[in-house]
């Protein structure tokens, strides 16, 4: 088999899709510990609410395409590099080539959760656990989430409302930790109290208990919420474990250098299973990220020359029921920071930026022009130094004509027929 | 390929390119008046950038290698076929905006209340976009991309004449465009 993928997720599919637009004539095998492949993880919640039916989730169907084979819900348990063979749980052997590892993460289960062991308890990931959950929900409304990710944060924003009653709790003092500043992430935390949504900032769950094998309550803080449902969004860490006895792994880790490619040179890796070392080590464990990588990794496969991972940065960009927000890079300390905020329309952007050129950043409410200042970033380019402008959103296209229709939210209803 | 050009000395921010795309290509009733009473408001797939004094009209620049289409996993964007345009199929649009963060013009905007990404497809399914068709000044003009080379060195030659007659050369030497404007 010229190539090799491990994993279905994103990283893995968009090498696919990659791989066959680029090497037509070249045959690819595809294998993932899930039984179903190619459908959005972002979309999950949205799933489990209800408000996006199941055909919709997938983007991907497996075409009959003879130069792609998919082995799904099976998982590689080893490698041996020597002899290029993938040794699968159903006893299986599969030879490769070109070897790209996109073995994504696995949810972090704290341990007071992984010992409980009843019913209502749901690690955010697969679509296995979301259908299960989905199902549970309408009769077990009272959720808790445990962590205030992106991934906690999204799924709070999309079930709250939906007669589900939501209680967020996150370690830290404030949301998003890993991704906004505290004046970003407080415009979060407004919108999610907007949403009814209750936050137990600097706060863990340190107990369950159960009534009839079901969960019943949760402990928080000392207290005791009344919760039927856990949903644990505590982070992921890298899929990595098949890979112990290969040698690849530093420290438990899977560096790749900037072009993806692993310390032994026909295996390449991408995605949230990988820590990209050049001039530091990055963890940029993000749905674009991964896209990004996944097309890059299958464009070095078999390129003569190989090209290199320019963006290290956490990018990210979603939509929380409601809310825009754009993460361009991390908060950076001691870096200079310029900010526009209009609290009463519900934006806030913030540039970082040393010597003229952005270092991260992040916009909430108002993304427009997200990619130009991205772009300015990884380019490393002088964006001037006039932040302010560079910062300001370009406006809903009546905005400037219509002001006070858009800025009071008033209608013309005067102006209507029939008024 | 054709795209929209822009003449930066005609452009003056005026914005009607804005409203008449917006009502044009993104409203249902097609007049302005019914456009600013429509909930979710019409967007327009060309904004005014720039700053007063050097407004520029910014739509879609249709790159060859379009960054926009690679961060694109549903195939909602798509490079038509005769036109080489990049068209955006609503229909399968997430809306998860991974295309707006790699667009580096900054002109793939998100439209959050449809959730969906909004960009210029050059209004390629008509005979001429409704930008190029109303700019009073016209600022904006439909041009053949080899045409783009030329016509910028018959503008770079009236820029370096202009500056000559303003005994402006150092400024003209700066640009390196004496010599181009005898050429």
């Amino acid at each position: 088999m010229d190539c090799v993928i491990i994993g279905g997720g994103v990283a893995g599919m968009r090498a696919v899709l990659s791989f066959r637009r680029q090497w037509p004539d070249k045959t690819i095998t595809l294998i993932d510990t899930e039984k179903e492949i190619g459908y959005y993880r972002t979309l999950l919640p949205q799933f489990m609410n209800r408000t996006l039916p199941e055909n919709k989730l997938f983007f991907w169907q497996q075409q009959d395409d003879p130069r792609v084979r998919v082995i799904s819900g099976v998982t590689v348990e080893s490698i041996d590099r020597k002899n290029r063979t993938l040794f699968l749980s159903n006893r299986d052997s599969v030879q490769y080539r070109r070897l790209l590892i996109a073995s994504g993460g696995r949810p972090i289960v704290p341990a007071v959760c992984r010992t409980a062991g009843g019913e209502g308890i749901y690690p955010v990931r697969s679509l296995a656990v979301a259908r299960a959950a989905r199902d549970w929900l309408p009769d077990h409304p009272q959720v808790v989430i445990l962590g205030g990710g992106l991934v906690g944060v999204k799924t709070a924003a999309h079930l709250a409302g939906y007669n589900i009653s939501v209680t967020l709790v996150e370690k830290e003092k404030q949301l998003l930790p890993q991704a906004l500043s505290k004046e970003a992430s407080a415009l979060v935390e407004a919108e999610l109290r907007e949403k009814k949504i209750r936050l137990l900032l600097g706060s863990t769950v340190e107990d369950l208990r159960f009534n009839r094998g079901a969960l019943s309550g949760v402990r928080a803080n000392g207290a005791w919420i009344s919760c039927q449902t856990l949903f644990v969004a505590a982070g992921s860490l890298p899929e990595v474990a098949f890979l112990s006895d290969s040698g690849l792994l530093q420290d438990g880790r899977l560096e790749v250098a900037a072009s993806l490619q692993t310390s032994d040179e026909n295996i390449f890796a991408a995605g949230d299973a990988v820590t990209i070392v050049d001039n530091g080590a990055f963890t940029p464990w993000t749905w674009p990220q991964a896209m990004v990588q996944g097309s890059l990794a299958a464009a070095n496969l078999y390129a003569p020359t190989m090209s290199s991972l320019r963006c290290l940065s956490r990018v990210n960009a979603m939509n929380l029921n409601g809310l825009s927000l754009a993460v361009i890079g991390l908060p950076v300390a001691g870096a200079k920071r310029s900010v526009y905020s209009r609290p009463e329309a519900g934006i806030f952007r913030e540039l970082y930026h040393v010597d003229g050129r952005i270092v991260g950043g992040a916009l909430l409410g108002d993304i427009s022009n997200a990619g130009r200042l991205h772009s300015l970033m990884v380019s490393s380019e002088p964006a001037g130094t006039d932040f302010n402008e560079l910062l300001r959103p370009r406006l809903d296209s009546f905005a400037g004509t219509t002001s006070c229709c858009v800025k009071y939210n008033r209608r013309a209803t005067l102006l209507s027929e029939g008024a | 390929m054709k795209v929209i050009a822009v003449h930066l000395d005609r452009c003056t921010g005026c914005k009607t390119c804005e409203l008449y795309c917006a009502t044009e290509r993104g409203s249902n009733g097609k007049t302005l008046l019914r456009a600013v009473q429509e909930r979710p408001l019409p967007q327009a797939r060309v904004r005014v950038e720039g700053s007063n004094e050097v407004p520029v009209a910014m739509q879609c620049r249709q790159c060859r290698q379009a960054p926009c289409l690679d961060a694109c996993l549903t195939g909602a964007l798509r490079r038509d076929g005769e036109s080489g345009v990049v068209v955006i199929q609503e229909n399968n649009c997430i809306g998860c905006w991974t295309c707006t963060l790699f667009c580096p013009y900054g002109v793939i905007y998100p439209w959050p209340q449809r959730k969906i990404a909004l960009k210029c497809d050059r209004c390629v399914y008509m005979e001429v976009p409704v930008c190029v068709d109303v700019c009073p000044t016209k600022a904006l003009e439909l041009i053949d991309v080899d045409q783009y080379e030329d016509l910028l060195r018959v503008k770079r030659a009236e820029t370096a004449a202009d500056l000559q007659r303003k005994n402006r050369l150092d400024g003209a030497l700066l640009l390196d465009l004496v010599e181009r404007a005898g050429s």
